[in-house]
């Protein structure tokens, strides 16, 4: 993926004819994280918040659904989605780049959970199919994160050479 | 005539505010997820609180060196939203009472 612009209308980006087979591939897994994965409370164990941690998972449950719908109509849409000589062009407002980045995180930690939260520099073998999309979704995920953010100007700082 | 002082309106209101204000308490962290990129973390930290990049970034490195970071000391309403607000972008962040 090519960040190409930034117009009025929105950030537009190439795309190759398998990165956007991978980027709806991806997005088919979302929502991935399990619903009872986020806590209001690190311990779990104070009643004031007992009420509150179900309504915080119906909220999120209730956004994820949204931010799915919203993703998926956004990409069947030919000025958001287009076909060109050399592949596909992604045109993308400010809202529907943050709606794809929360989409694509969802599914990166998702893939994380799935695989056992393994360290960054496990080495993962890919012995099932299973095991294979998720390593695979996780990396793509995260490719797909760092084209958006660039193009929002985010991008590594030399500050954090080491880290 | 009475000894008790009577505060007009205005100046119960004032005292009133400035007391909800003091009823913080509760600590919004956020700890480390090793699978979140750091440059994911420091543009949600903007986007949610509208920090500079710079102060987001502070933010994101202490939960990448230290494993944790506090975002925010607020009362248990606010708290809850910028919990849920940091979830919403699969971030791990929870509330928790100020010791």
């Amino acid at each position: 993926m090519k960040f190409l612009r930034a117009t009025k209308s929105g950030h537009v980006f190439q795309l190759k004819p398998l990165e956007q087979h991978l980027l709806l591939e991806v997005l088919s897994l979302y929502p991935l994280v399990p619903t009872t994965h986020h806590r209001l409370n690190k311990s779990g164990d104070d009643p004031q918040l007992d009420e509150n941690q179900q309504l915080l998972e119906e909220s999120l449950a209730e956004h994820r659904r949204e931010n799915q719908r919203q993703v998926l109509d956004m990409l069947k849409q030919p000025q958001c989605l287009h076909e060109t000589e050399s592949g596909f062009e992604l045109k993308l407002t400010r809202t529907q780049i943050e709606w794809l980045l929360q989409a694509l995180n969802d599914v990166r930690v998702g893939s994380w959970l799935a695989l056992g939260k393994p360290e960054a520099d496990t080495v993962i073998t890919p012995d099932t199919q299973q095991i294979a999309r998720y390593h695979l979704a996780m990396d793509v995920c995260g490719m797909f994160q760092s084209m958006l953010l660039a193009s929002l100007g985010v991008s590594e700082s030399s500050d954090w050479i080491g880290d | 005539m009475a000894d008790t002082e009577v505060l007009p309106a205005i100046e119960r209101e004032k005292k009133t505010r400035a007391k909800s204000e003091l009823e913080t308490g509760w600590l919004v962290i956020c700890w480390d997820d090793p699978i979140n990129l750091m440059t994911y973390v420091t543009h949600v930290l903007q986007s949610v609180f509208g920090w500079n990049r710079q102060k987001a970034e502070h933010h994101m490195l202490e939960v990448h060196r230290q494993g944790k970071s506090v975002l925010a000391r607020t009362t248990m309403e606010k708290a809850e939203h910028y919990v849920h607000e940091l979830q919403k972008y699969t971030l791990h962040a929870t509330m928790e009472r100020e010791p």
